[in-house]
């Protein structure tokens, strides 16, 4: 008997404390009400990743709050871009999904044709407050859905060449960086030591990828998403270009799942010269090449015949299907975020890029651009920025594609126009 | 044979190699958790960090409110455990013992419920948990987990094993039905369910995928998605604050291990009846 009675005391203790959980959610729940008390339209936002970028999110939301007393907004954080995105969709399936969430930029296609975000394009319109122009013509490619917008740039990057100066400097190279395709293989060739270090370390990127074809002056896909265009001369030079310098050993493919976390690494102990990621890694590897003693320096993608580099991160969106009071109140959050002001806090925080050219001129970025010339090399190269691809399939194409390339880099008899035209094979069922 | 020395000696070694597979993960990730962030990259990588970096793991339980996490955490945990036990110790004393009509074809699909991944039912639950208003509350953490197929099985292997004679004792002395399973059954099963208890809690404790789905707020999040709040970032992973945070998750799950290990010894020594 004592038995049944401890257990019985647990159980209850247990559905007590779980009902005090729910008690306490239930103020911050979303019930898609406004609170009466407050008079304030409460509005839900998710967003993607924690840490620095996390913070700048719940930062701005709180100023946000602070700022004005019509609107209130929740701010909720849901793990990496593939979490935030699914999540959303079987959010919206189940009606309630967020007012406010972020696309990564690729996204974008597949969200506004499925009808679940909503068309920013009358918003804009009908507020004078919006001016468009101000937007960074580079980091606007991927806010047009079929000829409206559906999304404004957030925190947004690009990828560049990161650089270990110090080493550069050792090897008699200006530490400026190389500029187009043959001085990048000069580098790579000067800065390897058999046995001690490689010109540079890199994973089997679709985004760096991205840039190689548009150096080449094509794209990856027909411009109405009917087919791949990625095997055609630009790609086929580009993976040639990958694979030469591969197997000269200069330049050191890393494949798997850690494939990028291996290259920060090899760059981070300078066991390789150089890399390729995202401005957003600028902030973290600054801060660890002065504690392991070396000099960081940046630079532009390289070019060949002419410069085509992709962007990456993350624009705002409206979800569709909200009631009018909702939609004002989402779009006033909206603006305000991609306001200048904003950018311009969010860019020194986190290390993204602003999105607007009047940002950029600001003396605030000014000043931080004089300090830590790093920063300016990602803005002076978005004149080369251009949309990523939106179709659908991109994702799973990315994969297949950077299978083949990695197949190709492997294999010394696999051809990289083999490699590519079988990738084409493979893809170009999924874009019908 | 085993007083021989030479045996002895091998025998060592294998154990020592053993413990070096099992443990060097555990230090990897406690000498990681000390260091700085430049260190967690250098190469050859370093065992043991010039100076113990404490405030990475104010870092990692600054990072999100741990607090609420380690409640819920708990929460889930114990209450999955306890409505388990509320379920499957009569559903196993039910088929173990009596024989009703369809009680092989019931059994059957218990059974069956065991080879359908989580993966694979997730979407018609969350829904579910959504019309009843549900989701986002730790009751859509605790409620589709309130039985165990993987538990009932386990646990009527161990009550057949119990001899007829002790049971027909007791219906003799007029013992109930109820007053059979916690006298009888339920401590000669007690290695059974303090195993079953063991993989349950944990495998709830380190759940990541079911409160993924589930929750949306901090409110009712639980340990694992909090430290997932260190890893996802756009780029580079600061390893020794996402280690510091994965020992926090891992060090009560260390401490019942060390405080239950007794118990699970002298559990399983004491089941002499067979």
């Amino acid at each position: 008997m004592k038995n049944i009675g401890r257990f019985i005391t647990l159980l209850v203790l247990v559905l007590v404390l779980s009902a005090c959980g729910d008690n306490q959610e239930g103020t911050g729940s979303k019930d898609n009400k406004a609170s009466a008390d407050s008079g304030r339209t409460e509005i839900t936002y998710w967003y993607a990743f924690g840490d620095k970028i996390g913070e700048n999110n719940e930062n701005l939301v709180k100023m946000f709050n602070d700022s004005q007393d019509k609107i209130l907004v929740k701010a909720e954080f849901q793990g990496g871009y593939g979490d935030l995105h699914s999540k959303t969709q079987a959010a919206f399936a189940a009606k309630n999904a967020p007012e406010v969430t972020l696309n990564e930029i690729a996204s974008m296609g597949v969200f506004a044709r499925s009808g679940m975000t909503e068309n920013l394009t009358p918003f804009i319109e009908n507020d004078s407050d919006v001016n468009l122009e101000d937007f960074n013509p580079g980091l606007m490619g991927n806010s047009y859905v079929d000829g409206n917008i559906y999304g404004l740039p957030y925190l947004r990057s690009t990828p560049i060449l990161y650089m270990n100066a110090s080493m550069l400097k050792e090897a008699g190279l200006d530490p400026a960086g190389p500029k187009n395709w043959k001085e990048f293989e000069e580098y790579l060739r000067a800065l390897t030591v058999d046995g001690q270090s490689v010109g540079m370390s890199m994973p089997v990127g679709i985004w760096y990828f991205e840039a190689f074809v548009g150096a080449g002056g094509e794209d990856m896909l027909a411009s109405d998403d009917s087919e791949v265009t990625f095997n055609g001369t630009a790609g086929v030079e580009a993976l040639e270009f990958w694979k030469r310098l591969a197997e000269e050993g200069i330049l050191k493919i890393h494949a798997g799942d850690e494939a990028a976390a291996q290259a920060t690494q090899d760059f981070a102990n300078g066991r390789s010269a150089m890399m390729f990621t995202s401005t957003a890694n600028l902030t973290q590897n600054l801060a660890i090449a002065e504690e392991n003693g070396f000099e960081l320096n940046t630079a532009f993608m390289p070019s060949n015949k002419t410069s085509g580099v992709p962007t990456g991160g993350a624009n705002l969106v409206m979800t569709a299907g909200l009631s009018p009071e909702k939609q004002q109140a989402a779009w006033e959050f909206i603006k305000w975020m991609t306001a200048k002001e904003q950018t311009i806090y969010a860019s020194k925080y986190t290390g993204y890029l602003p999105s607007r050219l009047s940002a950029i001129d600001s003396e605030e970025m000014q000043s931080l651009y004089e300090e830590i010339p790093q920063y300016k090399v990602a803005v002076d190269q978005l004149q080369y920025g251009k949309a990523r691809p939106m179709a659908e399939a991109y994702p799973e194409i990315s994969t297949i594609l950077a299978d083949e390339i990695t197949r190709s880099l492997l294999e010394p008899d696999l051809s990289p126009k083999d490699a590519l035209d079988k990738a084409a094979e493979l893809a170009n069922p999924l874009l019908q | 044979m085993k007083r021989n020395p030479i045996w002895m000696v091998v025998n060592g070694i294998g154990l020592v190699l053993l413990i070096c597979i099992f443990a060097l993960p555990f230090v990897w990730m406690i000498s990681t958790s000390f260091k700085t962030l430049g260190e967690t990259m250098t190469f050859p990588p370093k065992w043991i960090p010039n100076q113990l970096l404490w405030e990475n793991f104010s870092k990692a339980w600054n990072s999100g409110p741990f607090l609420k996490y380690l409640m819920n955490s708990t929460i889930v945990s114990v209450g999955i455990l306890i409505l388990q036990f509320a379920t499957i110790i009569p559903a196993a004393y039910a088929f173990a013992r009596y024989r009703f009509k369809g009680s092989n074809f019931f059994f059957g699909v218990t059974m069956i419920t065991l080879m359908i991944p989580t993966q694979l039912i997730f979407l018609p639950v969350y829904l579910q948990m959504s019309s009843w208003g549900l989701l986002d509350t730790l009751w859509a953490l605790i409620l589709p987990f309130a039985s165990s197929a993987f538990g009932i099985f386990l646990l009527r292997q161990s009550f057949k094993q119990v001899p007829e004679e002790l049971l027909e004792a007791a219906r003799l002395d007029q013992a109930s039905e109820w007053k059979i399973i916690m006298k009888i059954m339920v401590p000669m099963a007690k290695p059974v369910l303090i195993t079953f208890g063991m993989f349950s809690f944990i495998a709830h404790w380190n759940d990541y995928f079911w409160p993924l789905v589930m929750t949306t707020t901090d409110a009712s999040r639980t340990l694992p998605l909090g430290i997932t709040k260190l890893r996802e970032v756009d780029g580079g992973v600061a390893w020794n604050i996402l280690m510091a945070g994965n020992l926090i998750l891992v060090i009560p799950i260390l401490f019942i291990f060390f405080f239950a290990q007794r118990q699970i010894i002298r559990a399983f020594i004491y089941t002499g009846v067979k």
